[in-house]
């Protein structure tokens, strides 16, 4: 167990284990993590494929439910919280960004970005200024009207990335943000979420193999079978 | 979400035009077909009616039970009756006439055949039945006739009888005693309903009164109407209006001609079955093609949940596009079954090659022309509509339950 108590803690789990039940044998996808993450770190949860690092992101973001352990989230533990309020607390405090992009193909990039304010009640025309600000910085501006099939791969994570960090989540998860995207989109939406974490104090949490997130990542946790194998600071700036 | 659940529709469009041809093409399958029943039926009703005793009759209360001449209306009585169909509100009613009917038999040389005797005033028979129209040979009876008869051809056959033929009825006079009555065939009729074309006689209303015992007496006062839905309004009317006369009785159609009814009934059932398929089709075409919806956007709907929507608003999604889908789909199909019933038959739909020989169907004691107008209804279009939107409704239940089931950890890895 690797025990960071610097400043407040954006995430903790204790003991953490999640099995799937498949015959004959049952897969046990994370064995016993007990992690701590402060707020505003910038966090890279590494390992070879099948060693549990998407399955800890679902399991931090509420999305699968633990077979044993204990997770808590801002200091609210979420380990048997009742779906709505999961789904309450994702909404409200915790962005996703995919892999795979994941917008939703019938709304256009502005509308994907807001969803979440959308869904928080936010009054239309706020929603419509904070993604117009946020999509300026990310050099987006302009392709607010476009559909998700008229944006590169790049431009959709960037959608996506947005859509994660417009409510000013305290934490943002990243499975494999980097995964289908070439090298100069890749360093683009890393800038943009360093700069994010840098003026937001968003915690970010990715899942990936992608050696240039790893070497952007202030904190490098290794996973193997399940396991935390290694847990490394890095590219720490003195207090 | 209902931005979300319209936009869904738009983007699946080749699904969502599947699924909306299939309900657009049974409802409008559904109102074509409705309204040919409907027209039918009608046809059916007002052509037994005519011969029949009316959509409304009015008659002693035990006359329908014993079809007995002791069971008739005297003067007075008829003239009550009268009074009371002329106070009828509206232009409802289109002709009235009386009648007195008698069970009998007719004898001719060649034999003696069991027959229904109609005495009627020519004139307001005209203008009542249509029998007149159906002359095979001869003619109606008119005004002043005195000893004519207008007999069915069939009946002709069978006894031998040629237009200015003589020969013998024969029944019950109000007496008790059997009377018979020579009269001379003034016209050969046909109908093509068997019963009456070999069981039906009409004769001038003053030979049977004079002949019957029965001077100024009527068994019936039937009423035609403009269409068989107003029967039960006149009924009431004329209850109301004959509350004081316990000797008369005021009968719908449904409750005078028991058959016609029971064919009616058997009839719409089986337009009831037909429809129910029809329905069912429709049914799994939605459930189809919403559950495939649901199945193919399993990753969509675990995003929706991801970002922070509950299982419950996530299956409202997957519902609203059902609805959505029903509605639109439901009021084109309504428009465009009305538009194609409207606009190809409303000048009716000919079915003639399908009768064999005679022009027409006949059954319970009516016929139906081969040529059927398509009657609409607003309230059977309604309530196809209404049908509609409850299948689509519950159509979309299920895929909206699955949808908010969901696994959304393994809903986010489907199709990786």
């Amino acid at each position: 167990m690797s025990t960071l108590n610097a400043g407040p803690l954006a995430v903790r789990t204790e003991e953490v284990c999640k099995t799937y039940p498949q015959d004959p044998n049952p897969v046990q996808a994370v064995r016993g993590v007990s992690l701590e993450i402060e707020s505003g770190d910038f966090v890279a949860m590494a390992g070879p494929s099948g060693s549990g690092k998407t399955t800890m992101l679902n399991l931090l973001g509420g999305l699968t439910r633990p077979t044993s352990g204990r997770i808590w989230i801002g200091g609210d533990e979420i380990t048997d919280m009742p779906d709505p309020a999961l789904a309450r607390l994702r909404l409200e405090r915790i962005g996703f960004v995919f892999q795979a992009y994941n917008l939703l193909p019938v709304l256009s990039a502005l509308e994907n970005a807001e969803f979440t304010l959308l869904l928080r009640g936010v009054p239309s025309a706020e929603r419509h200024r904070k993604v117009r600000e946020l999509f300026e910085q990310m050099g987006m501006d302009g392709l607010e009207d476009r559909f998700p099939g008229k944006l590169s791969g790049g431009q959709q994570q960037r959608v996506a990335v947005a859509r994660a960090v417009v409510g000013e989540p305290a934490l943002v998860l990243a499975d494999e943000p980097t995964a289908n995207l070439d090298s100069v989109a890749s360093a683009a939406l890393l800038d943009v979420m360093e700069r994010l974490n840098r003026e937001h104090r968003t915690t970010f949490v990715f899942s990936t193999h992608d050696p240039r997130v790893m070497e952007r990542a202030r904190r490098l946790i290794t996973l193997v079978d399940g396991e935390i194998s290694e847990d490394v600071l890095r590219n720490r700036v003195p207090a | 979400m209902l931005k979300l659940a319209a936009r869904s529709v738009g983007r699946n469009a080749r699904r969502s035009a599947l699924t909306a041809a299939a309900m657009v093409i049974g409802l409008a399958l559904l109102i074509f077909s409705r309204s040919l029943a409907e027209g039918a039926h009608e046809q059916w009703i007002t052509s037994a009616i005519r011969i029949g005793s009316g959509h409304v009759a009015i008659q002693a209360p035990e006359y329908l039970e014993s079809g007995k001449l002791e069971h008739r209306i005297g003067a007075v009585g008829h003239e009550r009756a009268l009074r009371a169909v002329e106070s009828v509100s509206g232009d409802q009613v289109l002709a009235h006439t009386p009648r007195l009917s008698v069970d009998g038999l007719a004898s001719s040389a060649a034999s003696a055949l069991p027959i229904r005797i109609e005495g009627v005033d020519p004139e307001q028979e005209r203008a009542f039945s249509d029998l007149d129209e159906k002359v095979e040979d001869g003619r109606y009876l008119e005004p002043g006739d005195r000893l004519h008869a207008y007999v069915g051809v069939e009946l002709a056959r069978r006894l031998g009888l040629k237009v200015g033929t003589r020969f013998v009825l024969t029944a019950q006079s109000a007496a008790g005693d059997v009377e018979g009555q020579l009269v001379r065939v003034a016209g050969i009729f046909r109908t093509s309903i068997p019963e009456m074309d070999q069981g039906l006689i009409h004769i001038p209303i003053e030979t049977a009164r004079e002949w019957l015992g029965t001077p100024d007496a009527v068994t019936t006062v039937a009423v035609l109407l403009a269409t068989s839905r107003d029967t039960d309004r006149v009924v009431s009317e004329l209850r109301d209006a004959l509350a004081g006369a316990s000797d008369l009785r005021v009968l719908g159609w449904r409750q005078a001609a028991p058959e016609l009814d029971s064919a009616l009934r058997m009839d719409d059932y089986g337009d009831y079955v037909f429809h129910s398929i029809l329905f069912a089709i429709v049914a799994l075409a939605i459930l189809n093609a919403v559950m495939m919806s649901v199945l193919g956007r399993r990753r969509e709907f675990g995003l929706l949940q991801a970002l922070g929507l509950t299982g419950a608003q996530t299956g409202w999604v997957v519902f609203g596009e059902g609805l959505f889908l029903t509605a639109v789909s439901g009021v084109v199909g309504m428009v465009l079954g009305f538009l194609f019933t409207w606009g190809f038959f409303r000048n009716g739909l000919d079915f003639s090659g399908l009768v064999e020989s005679e022009g027409a169907w006949a059954s319970a004691g009516g016929m139906v022309d081969p040529v059927i107008v398509p009657t609409f209804h607003s309230s059977q279009v309604l309530l196809s509509l209404y049908f509609i939107l409850i299948i689509g409704t519950l159509a979309s239940i299920y895929p909206a339950l699955r949808a908010s089931k969901l696994d959304v950890a393994e809903a986010m890895k489907f199709d990786r």
